[in-house]
């Protein structure tokens, strides 16, 4: 769903070099975990989503909702994979309007209509926040615990928006249209 | 603490500190416990890293302006990610997972731990209710709660937010699409007026450029950094930051008056309770559990104040087994919204700012606001990119714009923007007005926060939220929403996008613990003595659409004079 990212230098960099899928698999990976007994267990979200979107796609391929292309996005990739940009975005509407067989999803979204809804979203969400925050320019230590990660560069997209990063403050004072002193008189 | 307190405070966020600060300067010893980190406290100088060396801290000496200026990086994955951000909802430790909440629909709900709560990332935006909702609504009266709220601007202090590019744009459109300047803290009809902000004035050396922006950011007063969702940090000293989280306002002065205790990395799980001479239930302490160790204790207090906010009161009400009454954790309202972006062509902007940018990042995240009764509100926003592209274009309950047919001329695109469509809004970031149609949102029975019969976490059964606005709500959300087109087209916008958010975007949560029905008029709890609610749970309703921070403060500061009176 995002945008490809030019420098500027004539290098593109694609999302995959910006790293922005890693940051979606951590988010999932570290959203959840749950009391058992004496284990504190923490509930993996990527693998199960990125099944969910396969089966998915699958449906609206076999319902010929969506055409699957022979060729893949990624080596060794699922059905999501092998769909137009167009169809991989009717398959997140498919999922989050529930048009699928629920029965067939993986757990925790094996007939978990609530689950569904919230991961597809927040697969929406972390995508646009992982792309236009600053956390692809963490660079090689963006998946290092979080307080151990450092800004290695500027990043892009916020060169690309316009966006001076840190500020220590702006000088844009326009004036008061009214203080607390003059209403409280 | 050598001995019990007199007064245990469970939360310090918008209001446990305000209850503490009032309650220690009136002689009465207390113990705020909050379940997330403190930044700013040389106790604990890598709050995120490791536990520190102490477990809590009450002497003002002991806060430090240029940690706190450290931790807060102002960069908004570091400080604003819902999963390992600093402010997000969750314990210290950020290779941990974030505390979990059941909340099944497309949804985010903000909620964040640490001393200061939810203040860490507010926006500082402290208005007061609109006082017919008060009086034909609520069991007090509005002018019971003036002189609070006065005590609370006064404290804070509050300010009446600076003119910067963004506001003045949307004056110009709110004035041209026919609404006027309403100059007044107690607002009884529509128009728009600046927010009246718990942020310092900016220093009165802002536009020289004699004194540098790193100076100024020493010095004291706001510099319109546009950093207050991360928790602005500019200032000469801890308790001279520009925003006026209650990490910085509130906590500090309950410190000094020697009789405040703050205990971080401390989740309370349950409020202990026994009978007194007459038979009836009443608090008498509480079960904790450190976050870094999972060690519990058991504390004793005279009195016990909820003050966790509006989904965790009523989870530990329910996780403590108190008495049965059907509105914990129901009636929950919400901040129901809608956002609309312009954009403005350079052109434009030059004729109405004299700039060709709004540059939304610059000055209060949110400075301006349409007061609308009966309806609710509207208020600016510039956030920051990420938080931008996060919640204007990839947050819908439209789907995605490149799907659908479009319905009307309202709007040239809704919903979530991919590919070309999203980099093209994203470029011209620089030059946008969002607005925010928030809903004065009715309170239903079905709105509520209830534990997951399936789901535990190391604090016990999780909090399962849900939450379905009434047809009123959907009806004014619209009505909003179209006012702020309007003012954005007024105002020249050439290209208007309606996010369409969906319903469980939760923010300023309320009324959960309501006066009325769970707690009195003091904010006590009916079925259990000795035990108060200080927070936005203990809303009667969503006070008309204000935001509603310094209600709590207010009801707070009014809560510490009852309960002394009546309890010390």
């Amino acid at each position: 769903m995002l945008p490809s990212v030019q420098t500027g230098y004539g290098t593109p960099f694609n999302n995959m070099d910006l790293g922005v899928h890693d940051y979606i698999i951590y988010s999932l990976d570290h959203s959840i975990s749950i009391q058992q007994q004496l284990h504190h267990h923490i509930v993996p979200l990527a693998y199960p989503t990125a099944s969910m979107l396969n089966i998915a796609a699958m449906q609206l391929v076999y319902s010929q909702h969506a055409q699957a292309s022979p060729q893949s996005m990624v080596s060794s990739g699922g059905m999501f994979s092998h769909l137009s940009r167009t169809d991989r975005i009717l398959t997140l509407s498919a999922l989050e309007n529930l048009e699928i067989d629920l029965y067939v999803l993986p757990s925790p979204f094996h007939n978990n209509a609530g689950m569904v809804k919230y991961v597809t979203d927040a697969v929406n969400r972390f995508s646009l926040f992982g792309y236009y925050s600053e956390w692809p320019a963490y660079g090689s230590t963006r998946l290092c615990p979080p307080g151990d990660r450092q800004l290695e560069f500027f990043p892009l997209t916020w060169q690309q928006v316009g966006y001076p990063g840190v500020s220590l403050g702006y000088r844009d004072f326009r004036g008061f249209l009214i203080t607390m002193a003059e209403v409280r008189t | 603490m050598k001995r019990d307190p007199d007064v245990i405070v469970i939360g310090a966020g918008g209001g446990g500190p305000v209850i503490a600060k009032e309650l220690g300067e009136l002689g009465i010893s207390v113990l705020v416990l909050e379940a997330g980190p403190w930044y700013g406290n040389k106790k604990w100088p890598e709050p995120n890293e490791n536990r520190g060396a102490a477990k809590e801290s009450s002497d003002p000496g002991d806060l430090d302006g240029s940690l706190y200026r450290r931790q807060l990086t102002r960069l908004e994955n570091d400080m604003d990610d819902q999963v390992s951000g600093k402010f997000r909802w969750g314990a210290a430790d950020r290779r941990r997972t974030p505390w979990y909440r059941n909340i099944p629909d497309p949804a985010l709900l903000w909620q964040s731990a640490g001393i200061g709560g939810s203040t860490l990332h507010y926006y500082a935006n402290s208005l007061r209710a609109f006082p017919e909702v008060i009086d034909n609504e609520w069991p007090i009266n509005y002018s019971d709660l003036v002189p609070y709220y006065e005590k609370v601007e006064a404290t804070l202090p509050v300010e009446f937010a600076p003119t910067t590019s963004k506001e003045a744009l949307f004056y110009y459109g709110a004035d041209k699409a026919g609404f006027s300047l309403n100059q007044t803290l107690d607002v009884t009809s529509s128009g728009y007026r600046p927010q009246p902000n718990a942020i310092l004035p900016p220093n009165e050396h802002l536009m020289d450029p004699n004194y540098s922006l790193e100076e100024l950011s020493h010095m004291e007063g706001c510099t319109l950094s546009g950093h207050c969702g991360q928790g602005c940090p500019y200032g000469p000293a801890l308790d001279k930051m520009a925003k006026r989280s209650t990490t910085v306002s509130y906590v500090p002065l309950a410190m000094k008056t020697g009789n405040v205790t703050f205990r971080p990395n401390t989740f309370v799980t349950k409020v202990l309770t026994d009978y007194n001479t007459s038979g009836n239930r009443q608090a008498s302490g509480v079960q904790i559990r450190d976050t870094w160790t999972g060690e519990t204790e058991e504390l004793r207090a005279k009195v016990v104040v909820m003050a966790a906010g509006c989904v965790e009161t009523p989870r530990l009400w329910l996780n403590s087994d108190l008495p049965y009454n059907p509105w914990v954790g129901r009636g929950l309202t919400n901040h129901y919204m809608d956002m609309v972006t312009g954009t403005f062509d350079e052109e434009t902007l030059m004729g109405i700012l004299g700039s060709p940018s709004t540059n939304p990042f610059a000055g209060h995240t949110s400075g301006a606001r349409l007061d609308y009764p009966g309806l609710g509100m509207i208020e600016n926003i510039g956030e920051s990119p990420g938080m931008s592209a996060q919640l204007l274009f990839g947050f819908s309950q439209y789907g995605y714009n490149c799907i659908r047919q479009h319905e009307g001329d309202l709007w040239d695109q809704q919903g979530r923007l991919v590919g070309s469509e999203l980099e093209k809004a994203m470029e011209d970031y620089s030059r946008t007005l969002t607005l925010s149609a928030i809903t004065d949102d009715e309170v239903q029975f079905h709105n509520r926060v209830e534990l997951d019969p399936h789901i535990q976490d190391e604090h016990g059964a999780v909090p399962r939220v849900h939450y379905e606005p009434s047809k009123k709500s959907k009806k004014r959300r619209e009505q909003l929403t179209r006012i702020a087109t309007d003012i954005l087209r007024k105002a020249g916008a050439k290209k208007v996008h309606r996010s369409n958010l969906p319903a469980n975007y939760y923010i300023h949560l309320q009324s959960t613990m309501r006066m009325g029905f769970v707690v009195d008029t003091s904010c006590e709890a009916y079925q259990v003595g000795r035990l108060y609610v200080a927070d936005n749970s203990a809303d009667f309703d969503a006070l008309g659409g204000p935001n509603p921070t310094l209600t709590t403060q207010a009801l707070a500061t009014r809560t510490a004079e009852l309960l002394a009176s009546k309890y010390f």
